[in-house]
């Protein structure tokens, strides 16, 4: 059955029949008893995987197992940023095919992402602090990935609500800008891609727990959930600040601990900020979303947490900052708060891998980055997948990088992973 | 703010304190033969499960103890602290 | 025209003082006690706002926190507050308001265009359109969708106003004084117990102000400041209006906001607008109330319809009537009560009954006043655009699914009432399970968590009596569990009106061929139409159909539309409601001002700002100075017009040439002591530590676990058990607590302690060839000679009547001293450094010329020590001890560590020896190659080399030992540069170190 298409004349089309005539996005299926690959986690990177598993390799026998809603973790509660501004050649070539797959999305699921490319700016406040946006810069330039170097004065005219006070603890020196990053809405992604995949046969189980795996001579065979026992060839485990919860079950311990991290907005205001900006001197960034919203997140609470709340001091803490960054905010007020307990790895990379269990694959560590990743996590998860072999964009996500020592550490901070 | 009781100061908030990760993981003997799995995964793994957990936290603003602390890292409640040299 | 809608008398306000405003540029009259909202209405203005989507017109919905739209800007003292409820806002002589969301005006906006659009824009339209081509979303869509929406817009001028910040302890926190919280905070307060009493509003009371109950011989208000006086007179209580306890986070620890001047024209010096209070609480009451829930019908958004509630507040504490010709919609006995007010004020009300016969004693009294009550009859819709004209109005069959016998009324209002949603916000947010009341079709609190209780109508209790009883035996009991007293209050007896249960139906269907918008968020413009679709689509999950149809997103987060939100999808789902779920209450309740969250930690004061004991010697001498962590450090001094490069370049000569002096105070310090102390250090370090005499210092690296160099520097044994460590100024404290850390934890039978000095010390280097004269004439009686005190020597010695320490240690490579005296004496050394150096030529040097002399010599710091690099990268291999274990000895061993390529610190010259390389380049073998260009490394360090007069620079490079003599590229394309360059040793300077021992 062809999927319904979005456009400006379905929409006037159904709006004369009172919008009655609008098709389900997915369906409700009930799970069969067996799949080609089962992907647990209906986050984004997990839609995301079962759709190019679709569209890229033709397996569409596929089932993605959702403990409760689509969408309902990191992807629905994230600040919406997407760059490609990374240091480490594995991390930007691979964020940088992610940001081809970003700005063609809405057209290729035919649903608005909003992708809006505003650029991010990255504030230095030290000359030390300029060259290390350099080193990070040059390296972006050199792999082929947009950056400028901006000074004072072009950072001011860019945001001239930043503090280019006298009364400024931290003056600011400059700043590294992406003009092709940005922000994009983040629900209607997860959304987008279940849509898709739906219409391309894949089964999308809701309100479903695994609560245990079927293995038998170090082969994969399937899981147990609260919806019965479902088989399957292969199965990729894509769920984010809960993978240690599953590896318990498969009595593996991966080098990934659970933290949460805290974001909040503001009251809708009028249209004062176009950019997506970090303050230099400690952990703030922000940016305003289309209702007007000012987003704003920081720091990590500081503690391994499972609780999807957080505490008042990191936010004042990160509020803080942001006055500093941006002194009007002051005179807005907090509106909503959430939290998102994340899969903070033990150099700052991700890990999309094989494990030593046969047809079980791994996608985890994404620590705060993992709503840009969704289109390129998928992306390479599907190839891992289907070709039983990481593709040269996700080789470096290895598992045995600790092993070996070839780690991607993009902060020079190791393992102690609630220092952010 | 969690408010965590340090065993040597009582009780106090958690401003005081910073975080030092799993308690569990026990540091390999020096100067003897450790294998390439064991190192590493002294150095990288963590347990780091949803519930009682096992951790560090120093009074840095305060004694500047490591102290233990098991605490559920899903309700945040926390059941006992205890000294760095003793054993839950 | 401005009719007026005061009533002769009554109120609480204060009609002696008469208060002038403007809202959107006219004039208006208030009285003091008055909120913006009941002063406008007092005037006959219903029309503050647009709605967010459509834009259309939009009034007064309630009289408080329940407000979901009458969002105003503000200018007070000079400043621009954006968004402010206006039913919340006190008046003030001179208050200045306006519109938000609308253009040119509130009168005629041109976005409510939307409104007859708004077939098109059916809950999340915008996902289904505006893709193609792919790049006008950004340009062209987005910005228009961006400028319609927002409320009001924000000044970027730094906010002058002060926030506080307050930490507080109590056994009891009672969160609302309304009757539950008053009894409770009494009962508690005469145990003994320190409470603190929140109130939200400027009065206290809460419903006892506005209903019609006898309390003792007392009406309800006349208890209720009797209460609050005793209460007030007691020194174990704190009681607090205009406080908002806004968040209920872990441990028991609250979090209030109080708003202490925002009900001023302007903010006293001295004064904060704003106090946040940390409250830590070891038993929390939430006796929030409950708030009114709205009846859906057509056009239920029109300027006129309100909540019953608030049409009773504005009449009974304002004296103001919401209309002359109200018409009352009830689904239970509430309505009534707002009717009975109307009426003893000289109005002719109408209800509409949805109940088929409803009888209690309220309904007897309306009847007995002639009250016109129509039961099972409904609104069917609002007529009227701007404001509310007249109703169509039908009976409803007793299944609630037909209507018949429409009619139109007319009327100037419609107090709407659905019964009482409880506020268990707090309580939600502490992590109570909250469970769904069949009987009051809401949720209610249930298990606990933490310490909370909630009582009164935040409980679902609707009756005073059973209120007051409960409260008074909780508030008593809680408090006895604390304070281990017990003084009895005998509950006072209670005369109020029974009422009879309230009708479950709330939304009033559509009648035949129409297709009025029936509203459940007000402000997002969320309608009954919306909630279909989502479901319809598949948007099934609560969470789904609230993300997809923003139901409850709103700036009031749904405190009005939640409930019946998911009503209506358990409705349509036929589920019942719990099993659609609700969402979790986060914090905060309301909105709280940013300012208030940071407090004084704003401008210059949002970090500390460390200085040296020498920093004012350092400012009266031009220094420049430069942020390290939060450190300030003389980065150079400025003689005449030089600039930085300039003046880092004499510096840096001076001290190659004759002698200058850095101060060093900003590194960090560790003393050591204890009989096993060297062999700790030699765990800590990657060198050997056992064999050092007293009296010698020695440099060292010490690792973390997983091989990566952590920091670097010099420690000094002092005496047989007694050792100075130095660190960098970025890493000490993380290196203190990890020296505890394996003291304490990894090897607890070390019998070593250590404690940070750094503070007690302020340190200066002295350092150039002719820096030993300098030591010698401040130390005359000392034999500073290379003997007496050789290279890593230590000695200590007498600086004209202060004691120092004096290290021959050398960050710059030449022959150097780092003299350190007690904090105080700092400056006192400094200047006579400065003395006796004259006729040597010292002069000061910043860190810049520190940097040059460094990199020049090849030493590694921070730029190379960057979290990425083990000691073989650094060129450190001589220091890892190859007999000994150390923290990170069994990590070097990895694959990547010991691979022949690995990467290692070179020495970079261009070419041209001209041009400089910036750092943050990195070097390529094929400067045209295809992206992505393979890199080698990265230039790290980069310095105008002051012995050689050329640019030279330090890189970390793939294979760097064999990479010598190889001319490569260094790229910039930030910069735009590409440099040819040469390869070289990083030891650029004295390569074999002869100066440092001379």
């Amino acid at each position: 059955m062809a999927m319904q298409k979005y456009s400006v004349f379905s929409l006037i089309k159904n709006a004369f029949k009172g919008h009655k005539e609008w098709e389900v996005a997915w369906k409700d299926p009930t799970p069969k008893a067996e799949y080609d690959v089962i992907i647990i986690g209906g986050g984004g990177h997990g839609l995301a995987t079962a759709y190019y598993l679709a569209k890229e390799h033709n397996i569409s026998k596929v089932a993605i197992i959702e403990k409760g809603w689509i969408g309902g973790g990191n992807v629905g509660r994230n600040t919406t940023i997407i760059r490609s501004n990374y240091m480490h050649d594995e991390n930007g070539l691979f964020s940088e095919f992610g940001m081809n797959l970003w700005r063609n999305m809405s057209l290729d699921l035919n649903f608005n992402v909003m992708f809006s490319p505003r650029g991010i700016i990255n504030l230095a406040h030290s000359d030390a602090q300029m060259n290390a946006y350099s080193r990070r810069g040059n390296s972006m330039r050199l792999n082929g990935i947009d950056a400028v170097l901006l000074n004072r004065e072009e950072v001011r005219k860019i945001i001239p609500m930043a503090d280019f006070s006298e009364n400024v603890r931290f003056p600011i020196f400059g700043g590294l800008m992406q003009p092709s990053a940005g922000t994009a809405r983040h629900d209607a992604v997860a959304w987008g891609y279940a849509r898709q995949a739906d219409a391309m046969g894949v089964d999308i189980i809701q309100n479903c727990e695994v609560t245990g795996f079927d293995v038998s001579n170090g082969k994969i065979l399937g899981i147990r959930t609260s919806k019965g026992d479902i088989k399957a060839k292969k199965i990729g485990l894509c769920v984010a600040g809960s993978t240690n919860i599953l590896a318990e079950k498969l009595n593996m311990t991966l080098p990934i601990e659970t933290h949460l991290l805290q974001a909040c907005v503001s009251e809708p205001i009028k249209p004062i900020l176009d950019n997506v900006v970090t303050f230099g001197a400690g952990h703030f960034y922000c940016s305003q979303s289309d209702k007007g919203e000012m987003v704003m997140g920081g720091d990590l609470d500081g503690y391994n947490s499972y609780a999807q709340r957080g505490n008042l001091p990191t936010l004042q803490h990160v509020l803080t900052e942001g006055i500093a960054m941006f002194p009007f905010l002051s005179k807005l007020k907090m509106l909503r708060t959430w939290g998102g307990i994340m899969d903070m790895s033990m150099d700052g990379s991700p890990i999309i891998d094989k494990t030593h269990i046969e047809g079980l694959y791994l996608n985890c560590g994404w620590c705060y980055g993992g709503f840009k990743a969704t289109p390129a996590s998928g992306w390479t998860f599907a190839h891992t997948i289907a070709q039983d072999r990481p593709h040269e964009l996700n080789e470096g996500y290895s598992l045995n990088r600790f092993r070996t020592g070839h780690l991607i550490d993009e902060k020079g901070l190791g393992t102690k992973t609630w220092i952010s | 703010m969690l408010h965590i009781k340090c065993p040597h100061c009582g009780l106090r908030s958690q401003n005081e304190f910073s975080y030092g990760g799993d308690a569990s993981v026990k540091r390999p003997e020096l100067n003897k033969e450790v294998s390439d799995q064991d190192w590493d995964n002294f150095v990288y793994l963590r347990k780091s499960q949803r519930g009682k957990h096992l951790e560090l936290w120093q009074h840095i603003s305060g004694c500047r103890q490591w102290i233990k602390v098991e605490r559920d890292t899903f309700t945040h409640e926390i059941f006992k602290t205890l000294k760095a040299n003793e054993e839950v | 025209m401005s009719e007026n809608f005061r009533i002769e008398k009554g109120g609480l306000i204060n009609r002696n003082k008469k208060i002038s405003f403007k809202f959107n540029g006219k004039k208006y009259f208030g009285f003091e006690g008055d909120t913006l909202a009941s002063a406008l209405i007092a005037n006959g203005v219903h029309l503050v706002g647009r709605s967010f989507k459509y834009h259309r017109p939009r009034g007064f919905f309630g009289a408080g926190v329940d407000e979901p739209y009458a969002i105003v800007q503000m200018n007070r003292n000079n400043e621009v507050d954006p968004n402010v409820r206006a039913t919340e806002q006190e008046l003030f002589e001179g208050l200045e308001a306006k519109s938000v969301n609308c253009w040119p005006n509130v009168d005629f906006d041109i976005g409510a265009i939307n409104n007859f659009l708004g077939k098109f824009f059916p809950a999340g339209f915008y996902y289904k359109t505006f893709m193609w081509p792919r790049s006008f979303w950004y340009k062209v869509y987005e910005p228009i969708i961006r400028k319609a929406a927002g409320f009001g817009a924000a000044s970027i001028k730094h906010d002058k106003e002060r926030y506080e910040h307050k930490y507080e302890y109590c056994d009891l926190l009672i969160t609302g004084s309304g009757p539950s919280g008053l009894a409770s905070a009494y009962a508690a307060a005469q145990n003994g117990a320190k409470v603190i009493l929140a109130e939200d509003k400027s009065r206290f009371g809460g419903s006892l102000l506005t209903s019609e109950v006898t309390i003792g011989n007392q009406s309800g208000q006349e208890w209720a400041e009797k209460i609050i006086s005793e209460l007030k007179s007691m020194p174990n209580v704190i009681v607090k209006n205009r406080s908002q306890v806004f968040g209920y986070y872990d441990h028991n620890m609250l979090v209030m906001s109080e708003r202490v001047s925002d009900h001023l024209p302007k903010t006293e010096k001295y004064i904060p607008k704003q106090r946040l209070w940390y409250i830590r609480a070891k038993e929390v009451i939430i006796s929030s109330g409950s708030i009114e829930r709205p009846l859906v019908f057509g056009n239920n958004d029109t300027p006129g319809v309100m909540l019953s509630s608030a049409a009773k507040e504005y009449l009974k504490i304002y004296g103001v009537l919401v209309g002359k010709k109200p018409l009352v919609f009830t689904n239970n006995d509430s309505g009534y009560e707002t009717a009975i007010e109307f009426k003893k004020n000289g109005v002719d009300p109408i209800v509409l009954d949805t109940r088929k016969d409803p009888n209690s004693e309220i309904i007897k009294e309306a009847k007995q006043l002639n009250i016109n009550i129509k039961s099972s009859y409904v609104v069917v819709t609002a007529k009227g655009y701007k404001k509310v004209k007249s109703a169509d109005i039908a009976k409803i069959s007793d299944d609630k699914k037909n209507l018949s016998n429409i009619e139109n009324i007319q009327c100037d209002c419609i107090c709407v009432s659905g019964f009482w949603t409880p506020t268990i916000h707090l309580a939600s947010q502490s992590g109570n399970k909250t469970k769904f009341n069949d009987e009051i079709d809401a949720f209610i609190p249930s298990q606990s968590k933490q310490k909370e209780t909630t009582l009164g109508s935040a409980n679902g209790i609707f009756t005073l009596e059973e209120t007051l009883k409960t409260s008074f035996e909780k508030g008593s009991e809680l408090s006895k569990q604390i304070t281990n007293k017990e003084n009895n209050v005998s509950i006072p007896t209670v005369v109020e009106k029974k009422s009879s249960n309230h009708d479950k139906f709330w939304c009033v269907p559509l009648p035949e061929g129409k297709n009025y918008k029936r509203f459940l968020d007000f402000q997002n413009d969320v309608a009954v139409s919306d909630i279909q679709l989502a479901l319809r689509e598949g948007y099934r999950s609560i969470e789904h159909v609230k993300r997809y149809t923003t139901l409850g997103m709103a700036t009031d987060q749904g405190r009005t539309s939640n409930l019946n939100g998911l009503q209506l999808v358990s409705d349509i789902e036929n589920k019942v409601v719990p099993q659609v779920g609700h969402t979790t209450f986060r914090p905060p309740y309301s909105p709280v001002s940013i300012g208030a969250i940071v407090g004084r930690e704003i401008g210059k004061h949002s970090k500390p700002t460390r200085k040296s004991p020498m920093h004012y010697w350092h400012e009266k001498n031009n220094a420049v100075f430069v942020d390290a962590g939060v450190w300030l450090r003389p980065r150079y001094y400025k003689q005449g017009n030089e600039n930085l490069f300039e003046a880092s370049k004499r510096e840096a000569k001076n001290v190659r040439q004759n002698v200058g002096v850095c101060d060093v105070t900003t590194l960090g310090k560790i003393d050591i002591k204890g009989p096993d102390s060297a062999e700790f250090l030699n765990r800590v370090y990657t060198n050997a530590w056992l064999k050092l005499p007293v009296g010698k210092a020695r440099y060292g690296v010490m690792l973390r676990e997983d091989g990566i160099v952590m920091d670097d520097g010099t420690t000094t044994r002092i005496s047989e058990n007694h050792y100075h460590m130095t660190t960098t100024t970025a890493q000490a404290a993380n290196v203190l607590s990890h020296l505890e850390y394996y003291l304490q934890l990894v090897w607890p039978e070390l019998n070593v302690n250590v404690v940070s000095s750094t503070e007690q010390w302020a340190g200066a280097a002295i350092a150039g060839p002719k820096s030993r004269e300098v030591l010698q004439k401040l130390f005359p009686d000392l034999n500073v000679s290379n003997e007496g005190l050789p290279f890593m020597g230590y000695m200590e010695g007498n600086l004209f009547g202060v004691n120092a320490k004096i290290y021959r240690i050398s960050f710059s490579g030449e022959l150097a001293y780092e003299v350190n005296v007690e904090s105080d004496n700092g400056n006192y050394m400094w200047e006579k450094i400065m003395e006796i150096g004259k006729e040597f030529n010292i002069q000061p040097y910043g860190t810049e010329a520190l940097s040059t002399l460094r990199i020049e010599m090849g030493h590694v710091a921070g730029s190379e020590l960057d979290g990425r690099t083990i000691p073989y990268d650094n060129s450190l291999d001589g220091l890892v001890s190859k007999k000994k274990d150390f923290i990170g000895k069994r990590s070097l061993s990895k694959t990547a560590y010991i691979a022949p390529d690995r990467q290692k610190v070179v020495g970079v010259v261009p070419l041209d020896k001209k041009t400089s390389i910036p750092e943050g380049s990195y070097i390529v073998k094929d400067a045209k190659a295809k992206l992505p260009n393979p890199k080698l490394g990265h230039v790290s360090a980069s310095c105008w080399s002051v012995e050689y007069d050329n640019p030279f620079s330090l890189a970390i490079i793939k294979d760097g030992k064999n990479m010598i003599g190889q001319k490569l590229f260094a790229m910039s394309p930030l910069k735009n540069k590409t440099i040819p360059v040469e390869i070289v040793s990083s030891h650029y300077v004295d390569p074999k170190g002869e100066r440092v021992r001379s």
